[in-house]
């Protein structure tokens, strides 16, 4: 009898440690400074609700929105190539996220691709959102880059710091439940 | 079981039990896992043969499609580039003809043809390339005689691989521009289309 309320009570301590274990919150990650030129383009300005002015630098943590979705590409990239359709389909998803009041932005760095090497990523897949240059890859190791393409979801509110809660290195199959991930991450579903 | 044996076993269970998600996300691109990073090379380790003006040397090459390319068969209808780089299965080169990859309009808008060249054999480019998706331009063989075309242009390495190199040659056969890079880095896609733009004002 006593050997098996021994064992019982091993097992409660033991699944009760799992348990917690799996369920306590993860510790927050900050977004590191990433200041990036204001874009040239109007409407790359109002998508990332910015009042700033081309000539000037402002920083991820300024977009206007509650979920930030920074993709890690190259231009080089075959994978990132084959994704371009799949992310302007997420781009399309994460616009109407606005109808169910939640505001998402993306934006794309170019891991050591110079502006015209961006831009011309830009014009062959029609990307709609904004793209950055990375040349020096400064940003990629900032941000913990393990590849391209690569993501990181930050939540953004408004007096509290920028914080990364979704990482994900390579691409996705199906936008719809890259979205609905992204969404769980934030605390949004 | 006895309540010891029960312990341990719960134990062992426990320390391989994941406690928070591994790094949420799909799979890591195949492709890059399989790269051999060689780290900092010397930038440039040959001296050229060629310059700007000269007729570019003849050679006749395996492509990876089974076919033979011959360089002079171009004289007449079409620009050349050849892109030189100096191994398969490096990171560098693993990024850089998947980005030309994408350019083929700007090429044949300039009725310019482009020559991928390695000092790697057939299968090993075959089993390289298939992970870069359907290449528009052939990619050549320079592997035997060991790096033969790479020496005629002067840019074969002293460990037996090739520069990161890229010549340009009018439909007349004459080099038009010549860039050898720090092997460490990757020519910016604006060289290319500047020459190209040259070409079309000839």
């Amino acid at each position: 009898m006593s050997q098996r309320f021994s064992l019982s009570i091993c097992f409660t301590v033991i699944a009760t440690v799992m348990f917690l274990a799996t369920a306590r919150p993860a510790a927050t990650e900050t977004l590191p400074e990433i200041s990036l030129a204001v874009p040239e383009s109007t409407e790359e300005r109002a998508y990332l609700g910015l009042e700033k002015k081309p000539g000037e630098t402002f920083s991820l943590a300024e977009v206007d929105a509650d979920i930030l979705l920074i993709e890690l590409f190259s231009m080089y990239c075959p994978y990132c190539q084959a994704e371009a359709p799949r992310i302007n389909v997420l781009y399309d998803l994460a616009l109407r996220q606005e109808e169910h009041d939640v505001d998402i932005r993306l934006v794309g760095l170019g891991a050591s691709n110079t502006q015209f090497e961006v831009d011309h990523f830009r014009d062959t897949y029609d990307i709609a959102f904004p793209l950055f240059p990375d040349k020096s890859m400064t940003f990629y190791k900032k941000l913990g880059g393990e590849g391209t393409p690569g993501f990181l979801g930050v939540l953004l509110k408004e007096g509290q710091d920028p914080e990364i809660v979704l990482r994900q290195s390579g691409g996705f199959d199906s936008p719809e439940e890259f979205l609905e991930k992204l969404l769980e991450s934030a605390g949004y579903k | 079981m006895k309540p010891t044996a029960a312990i341990v076993l719960l134990t062992a269970l426990l320390a391989f039990y994941p406690v928070h998600d591994a790094a949420a996300g799909g799979p890591v691109s195949r492709f890059y896992d399989y790269i051999y990073n060689p780290g900092d090379l010397k930038p440039v380790d040959s001296t050229l043969k060629v310059r700007v003006g000269d007729r570019a040397p003849d050679f006749t090459l395996p492509a990876i499609s089974g076919k033979d390319v011959t360089l002079a068969d171009f004289r007449g209808n079409a620009n050349v580039v050849l892109s030189f780089i100096p191994a398969a299965w490096t990171p560098v080169c693993s990024g850089q003809w998947p980005g030309y990859n994408i350019v083929g309009d700007r090429f044949r808008q300039s009725d310019t043809v482009l020559l991928g060249i390695s000092v790697d054999n057939i299968p090993t480019l075959y089993a390289w390339t298939e992970q870069m998706g359907e290449l528009w331009f052939d990619v050549l063989s320079d592997f035997w005689p060991h790096g033969a075309v790479a020496a005629q242009y002067g840019v074969l390495r002293s460990d037996g691989t090739a520069e990161r190199a890229l010549f340009f040659i009018d439909k007349e056969g004459v080099i038009t521009a010549v860039e050898v890079v720090d092997i460490n880095t990757r020519p910016p896609l604006e060289v290319i289309f500047q020459e190209l733009d040259a070409f079309d004002q000839k």
